[in-house]
């Protein structure tokens, strides 16, 4: 129970910043940074496939309602869910994962957090991109603005991590 | 019968994420040259009613800039009031204007959410059907051209701006005439694009762009920007002009949008153009 209502405030939560604080930051650089795929990684463990990826079709179409794209983060979105047990299952530690632990870089690790949110994001940031332009012919400008995202995002989820999960630790 | 419920369970996975895929994208392309609803817009209005409490949480900000717009242009009709002219003429004028006629018609809106930085850029304005405001009237501001209404719900309005894919105002460059159309290189907020103009004349640096009016959305003569350089196409007799805006598109507030009371006459007259021959 105490679970349920902590993932439901963390829905609404990565909504909330992505939609109102995130999209309205315009930094240059073709900088547009993304946090709400870390949602999707600090489900937990054994949450199965099929739901997470309905999970991530909802979230999706909340941004996208509140930011006009009309489904391009609902896309992105659910590329990251369908993923995620491919990634998971390829990092895997030697003798599973702990039903109890949950994806974040102080149950898991720093390196394993950058592994696996690491190229979780890439694959997000590059698909999230590349639908907006598409245009082949743009090509360096897509991988320029998803490299340009993804440090810019990966502090953002760290940050997310050092302020509301050490907190629940300690506790 | 078998074979095909093992083979559903065994791709279930990708069914459902293809399925899924297809929905997202699909609405996407659909929307974005159509808008069938404004259920998954900021025009609906529980998001409008969000944006709308961060705009005024936001909006005390940039105060001081508003301020100083609306200051200058309170100047400007002041200077047009009638007890500040004076009568050259006596006994020679009536109150009945019969030479003009007015064509076009405006409404004040407050910008509730904007972006400048994505591959397309729509702001969400206050006002929507309730105040009159229809999906494809022009949006103006006070230095500038914004965009057309793409789609709107009782009390909000999205502007598809001109720093989107296919935005295709038609402009003239004067002082030599010269029409094309606006696009959008999708980079940079302070600079467009001007496409179908023809290379036969030289174009000064600095020339001044105007909408030309001839689509009845905006009045023609409303300043969009100015010409900062021009490059020649390959293999083609168009130059490739950029144009620095004269709006600022990061810091604006208001926005009027404009109705032209005349549009129906002139779409009426345009429909009796015979339709061409597909040889």
């Amino acid at each position: 129970m105490r679970n349920l209502l902590k993932y439901i405030f963390r829905f609404i939560f990565f909504v909330v910043i992505q939609t109102m604080v995130l999209n309205q930051l315009e930094v240059g650089f073709g900088i547009h940074p993304m946090i709400y795929p870390l949602f999707i990684v600090l489900l937990p463990f054994d949450f199965k496939v099929i739901p997470t990826m309905f999970l991530a079709f909802s979230m999706g179409i909340c941004i996208d309602i509140m930011s006009n794209t009309y489904g391009l983060h609902t896309s992105s979105l659910l590329l990251v869910a369908y993923l995620r047990p491919l990634i998971y299952k390829a990092l895997s530690p030697r003798d599973g994962y702990d039903p109890i632990k949950e994806g974040s870089m102080y149950d898991m690790g720093h390196l394993w957090f950058l592994y696996a949110f690491g190229s979780l994001i890439m694959v997000h940031h590059f698909w999230f991109f590349a639908i907006e332009m598409f245009k082949f012919n743009e090509i360096g400008y897509i991988l320029r603005k998803t490299f340009v995202s993804i440090p810019v995002s990966y502090l953002f989820c760290v940050l997310y991590q050092m302020i509301f999960i050490k907190k629940e630790k300690i506790k | 019968m078998r074979n095909l419920i093992a083979f559903l369970k065994r791709f279930q996975v990708f069914l459902v994420f293809a399925g899924l895929q297809v929905i997202a994208l699909s609405l996407y392309f659909t929307f974005f040259t159509f808008p069938r609803s404004q259920y998954f817009t900021t025009a609906s209005s529980a998001a409008g009613t969000v944006l709308s409490w961060r705009n005024d949480l936001t909006k005390h900000l940039s105060l001081s800039r508003t301020n100083k717009k609306l200051q200058e242009s309170n100047k400007d009709l002041l200077e047009k009031i009638p007890r500040n002219f004076v009568q050259i003429q006596k006994h020679l004028y009536t109150i009945n204007d019969t030479l003009y006629k007015q064509k076009y018609e405006y409404m004040a809106g407050a910008v509730i959410s904007s972006t400048v930085d994505k591959t397309n850029n729509y702001f969400t304005i206050d006002i929507g059907s309730r105040q009159g405001v229809k999906p494809g009237m022009g949006v103006v501001s006070d230095n500038g051209v914004v965009g057309v209404i793409h789609n709107c719900s009782a009390h909000f309005s999205v502007i598809k701006t001109v720093l989107t894919d296919d935005i295709n105002i038609d402009v003239t460059i004067k002082p030599i005439d010269l029409n094309g159309l606006l696009k959008w290189d999708h980079k940079d907020a302070i600079y467009g694009n001007l496409t179908g103009i023809s290379n036969d004349q030289k174009i000064k640096k600095w020339s001044k762009v105007y909408t030309r009016g001839s689509s009845g959305i905006y009045p023609a003569g409303v300043l969009i920007g100015r010409v900062t350089t021009l490059k020649p196409v390959e293999g083609e007799a168009f130059w490739d002009v950029k144009i620095l805006f004269s709006e600022n598109y990061r810091a604006l507030q208001t926005v009027y949008v404009v109705r032209n009371l005349m549009l129906e006459e002139q779409k009426e007259l345009e429909k009796q153009i015979p339709a061409p021959v597909v040889k």
